[in-house]
């Protein structure tokens, strides 16, 4: 009975799709678990060897790809819950509230939206403290270091802009705390408000503004600075471990 | 005579340059990895990581599941909630805009330690104790040091102002906001929003600095270990007090006491 299926598989592997698809073979040897990983786009974020302490989880606790996989969760539920919501302040509350009660699973896509974004905050700064206490900051780190502060700051700032969108009074006075402390900026505190709130109270540029950052301008910047960070673990000799 | 190979000089440029330059060590990246040290990413890092995605998928989804996210009233510009609280991870912030003058609090602290975070790596640059926590023992006990020495200071000094900022007529104490209208110069902003917190904020990193060089004779790691842990800590307290010991007026409560958010609204179940 399991001939045919085996034979069914043989021929698909042996078929030109498959070939084109996948140029190695099952990765059971050395050549082709190497292959597998810099032939994949994938996977040739990784060397095709890491040094065995990079795979303690004590050592790692998994932080920064875990931020990362937030990052894709938080990425792939945010473009779903665009399909519904419109950043104007006549729909956004009750787009929302559409969401929870109309929309099949509405309510759940928006919980993990939810509860990612603030679990991304979480690992990133457990991350930023694992990388400093194991010294992974020092030289030849330096610069990636600093590409990490940058993208803890970009995270605060997607899950702040992200805030407002619900349009209901949690947002809006959470997000007049930041207002009036953007106000309190010495020297151009009503330019620096005005240029990120679009008038002189929350309304609907306000709400314009903040979408705009959060679901284009935020993430391109956070994926820009991803792009670099991995690139640099690679070029920086990879993880970190005693010398 | 032939000429000699390769591209020749122009005419009066016959000067020879070098194109080899001496690299120092320390400038290039040298990888030490030995065959015996080192593990194949297939499978056994791939495994780890799709261990490590499924777990959280999977708990991600059970979380969402079990708990709904926020969602109260319709926005009105007519109703402030009291207290109004920033999101979770910014509390730490409101929290010092209670101490301090807003624009200090909230933009130029802040900035400060953005900029003073992104420059550890080139103040500390000393190579050794990469890869082992803390660097080593002594790493360890300032970090304990440090923890202690943070969350006690700023624990006090939140405690303190709570104190202070209240009306005692038996001893004929104005509270301190009155206090400093009448006794202050500049009154109750120049020394209260500024100089008292400016010479804490600065006075106390450098008493810690002091202490772990003449406790435990650390240099610039140790000193930056206690330095960084000063700055998780205060992350911290300031956050778990904002977020569960203000109450309305931000004035200070006890957890178990804490009365609810007032609200123009009846908050959804």
């Amino acid at each position: 009975m399991l001939d045919i299926p085996l034979q069914v598989w043989e021929r698909v592997k042996a078929g030109v799709l498959w070939k084109s698809l996948f140029r190695h073979g099952y990765p059971d040897s050395r050549k082709n678990q190497s292959l597998a990983v810099f032939t994949n786009v994938f996977l040739h974020l990784h060397p095709v060897k890491v040094r065995r302490h990079a795979l303690a989880i004590p050592y790692t606790w998994c932080m920064g790809g875990l931020s990362f996989f937030l990052f894709l969760v938080l990425t792939l539920t945010g473009t779903l819950l665009m399909f519904y919501y419109r950043p104007t302040t006549e729909w956004a509350y009750s787009d929302i509230k559409d969401l929870e009660t109309v929309v099949i699973f509405g309510q759940l896509l928006r919980n993990m939206h939810r509860w990612a974004a603030h679990g991304m905050v979480i690992t990133v700064f457990l991350h930023m403290i694992r990388v400093f206490y194991t010294g992974s900051y020092k030289p030849p780190r330096e610069f990636n270091w600093v590409v990490g502060t940058l993208l803890f700051f970009f995270t605060i700032l997607l899950s702040y802009t992200g805030y407002l969108l619900p349009w209901d009074q949690l947002a809006l006075w959470a997000v007049t705390v930041g207002y009036e402390i953007a106000r309190a900026t010495p020297a151009v505190g009503d330019e620096v408000s005005f240029l990120l709130f679009g008038g002189y109270q929350l309304g609907p540029n306000a709400l314009l503004r903040f979408y705009v950052l959060h679901v284009v301008a935020l993430p391109l910047a956070t994926g820009f600075l991803i792009a670099i960070h991995f690139w640099r673990i690679r070029k920086d000799g990879g993880i970190s471990g005693p010398l | 005579m032939t000429a000699p190979r390769g591209p020749q000089p122009f005419p009066g440029q016959e000067k020879r340059l070098r194109l080899l330059a001496f690299v120092r060590q320390d400038s290039v990246v040298r990888v030490d990895k030995r065959v015996e040290d080192t593990a194949m990413v297939w499978p056994h890092l791939l495994v780890i990581e799709f261990i490590a995605a499924m777990i959280w998928s999977l708990g991600l989804f059970v979380i969402s599941a079990l708990f709904n996210a926020p969602l109260q009233d319709h926005s009105t510009v007519d109703c402030t909630p009291n207290p109004s609280k920033a999101p979770w991870y910014l509390l730490n912030l409101q929290e010092l805009l209670l101490h301090m003058d807003k624009g200090l609090a909230g933009v130029v602290v802040p900035t400060v330690w953005l900029v003073f975070m992104a420059a550890i790596p080139y103040i500390d640059r000393d190579r050794s104790g990469i890869g082992h926590w803390f660097t080593n023992e002594i790493g360890r006990r300032v970090t304990i040091f440090s923890t202690i020495f943070t969350g006690v200071i700023v624990s006090g000094l939140i405690a303190f102002d709570a104190v202070i900022k209240q009306k005692y007529p038996a001893i004929g104490w104005p509270g301190y906001a009155e206090f400093a209208s009448q006794y202050f110069p500049g009154g109750r902003e120049l020394i209260p929003n500024y100089v008292i917190p400016i010479f804490l904020m600065l006075a106390l990193p450098f008493v810690l600095v002091q202490l772990v060089k003449r406790l435990f004779g650390g240099g610039t790691r140790e000193w930056m270990i206690a330095i960084f842990t000063g700055f998780v800590v205060t992350y911290v307290v300031l956050t778990v007090v904002g977020t569960s010991l203000r109450g309305p007026g931000m004035d200070l409560y006890a957890p178990w006491s804490l009365p609810e958010t007032h609200q123009c609204f009846a908050p959804r179940p």
